[in-house]
């Protein structure tokens, strides 16, 4: 219960920062950090799928409605919460087991490798595709490529500075 | 049966999953083609007014820099008035036989600057402002002062980084003036009362003055440029000398609130004042 409440909180706390300030944010002139995406991160993975693609739907499409880009948002982050399972397992190795414990990809139940990969995985997954539909166009490529590669960096930079100011606290609970 | 139940609880989330991917499509598909879809202008509908509330409070914040900004489109727009300029003819011929010819030229006469008010008295008899330039930025003596709204003061005093203003709220002060429409010239003083009223002395009382007529500078002083504006009649008297009238004036400048000033500086008031200083000595 306690668990499901925090999570609310932490999702609306994000999308407001993601909404009132990092939207706004325009390093260099295009590198944007998407820091609600930590949000999603740090879902408990024993939720039921359909429920984590209903998740990441709509905070993709409050985003959005935000930042003027209907579906760009929604779809790349419902397409990175289906692919999280997997980048899980494959960063956990063979014997990964998704009812077998509560995973809770979080730093000091995970070491800062499993985060930092599983972070950078997911970001350019999700910054992939949502540049790519925001867009919609291989003409320029180049500069395409330098707003995928620079909103990625910049992002995983940001997550994970919030993740390990925020969330630290776990590793000395347990 | 059992069998489709079973299937359909196993690949229920992938349903979910092809459902919302679908509708993201549908939604990005829709909001590139058409401007006006439907659910783009419902969520606009709903997040317009949040992020007008949430700009309009970063706005209060960046309020600083646009009115520096504001200011100075606004010395460019000054600086391009009509009586700014002084026009010269070369030869009366070249008027009569050409009338828009090239011998025409405009002479800069006045320049403008801006300076922001960093202390000023408002409620005493002799009243006075410093503000935040001086000689070191082109300030000298006797450049007119003007707020937003209309004539605040000369400048009095210059130091390196500094310059005193005497405002119209000085006994000293007087500045010549002109009532439209009546078009009746006079000198505005201030009594030492009430800082929102001046007195326009040396109207003749024949002239037609009404409670509401403006008052402008009119340029005979070479320090305020002709036709700014100093404020409106608010009360017409018959003076102590019944051939004059006295005319209260509301003062458009509101002391109280102003930080930014325009200075106005008449670029050949040595060569006037020197033709002036001629005609005394005599």
């Amino acid at each position: 219960m306690n668990n499901i409440i925090s999570n609310i909180l932490r999702f609306l706390v994000f999308l407001i920062v993601q909404i009132v300030i990092c939207q706004h944010v325009c390093l260099f002139g295009y590198m944007t950090p998407a820091l609600f995406l930590l949000a999603l991160f740090l879902l408990p993975l024993e939720l039921p799928l359909s429920l984590q693609y209903l998740i990441g739907f709509a905070s993709g499409f409050v985003v959005d409605a935000f930042a003027h880009t209907l579906g760009v948002s929604s779809f790349s982050c419902t397409l990175m919460m289906f692919l999280r399972p997997f980048i899980v397992r494959f960063l956990n190795g063979t014997n990964f087991n998704r009812f077998e414990s509560i995973e809770r990809p979080m730093p000091g139940v995970k070491d800062f490798r499993w985060i930092f990969l599983y972070t950078l995985i997911l970001t350019s997954i999700y910054q992939v595709i949502s540049v790519l539909l925001g867009t919609m166009t291989f003409r320029n490529f180049g500069h395409t490529l330098l707003v995928m590669i620079g909103n990625t960096l910049f992002t995983v930079f940001v997550v994970l500075c919030v993740e390990y100011i925020f969330y630290n606290k776990v590793r000395n609970e347990s | 049966m059992n069998n489709l139940i079973e299937f359909f609880k196993k690949a229920f989330h992938i349903i979910v999953l092809a459902v919302l991917l679908i509708l993201s499509v549908v939604m990005l598909g829709k909001s590139l083609a058409f401007n006006e879809y439907r659910l783009s202008r419902a969520v606009q509908g709903i997040v317009g007014p949040i992020q007008k509330s949430g700009a309009g409070m970063v706005h209060r914040f960046r309020l600083g820099p646009e009115n520096e900004a504001l200011v100075e489109q606004n010395i460019r727009l000054m600086r391009e008035q009509e009586n700014m300029f002084l026009e010269k003819v070369d030869t009366v011929l070249t008027e009569m036989s050409k009338p828009d010819s090239t011998n025409r030229r405009q002479v800069r006469l006045y320049d403008y600057t801006f300076a922001h008010v960093i202390f000023k008295t408002v409620d005493r008899a002799f009243n006075y402002m410093i503000v935040d330039k001086g000689s070191r930025d082109g300030i000298v003596r006797d450049m007119a002062v003007l707020s937003p709204e209309g004539v605040a003061g000369v400048i009095t005093d210059v130091s390196s980084n500094f310059a005193t203003v005497r405002p119209i709220l000085h006994p000293e002060s007087r500045i010549s003036a002109v009532v439209n429409p009546a078009n009746q010239n006079g000198t505005l003083i201030w009594e030492g009362d009430d800082p929102h009223v001046a007195y326009l002395e040396a109207i003749p009382q024949h002239s037609e003055i009404n409670i509401g007529d403006s008052v402008f500078t009119n340029g005979f002083s070479n320090i305020f440029p002709k036709g700014l504006f100093i404020g409106t009649v608010k009360e017409v008297q018959v003076g102590n000398n019944a051939s004059f009238l006295t005319i209260k004036v509301n003062l458009a400048t509101k002391y109280a609130d102003v930080y930014t000033v325009y200075l106005v500086e008449n670029l050949f008031k040595s060569e006037i004042d020197s033709l002036k200083a001629d005609f005394k000595d005599e």
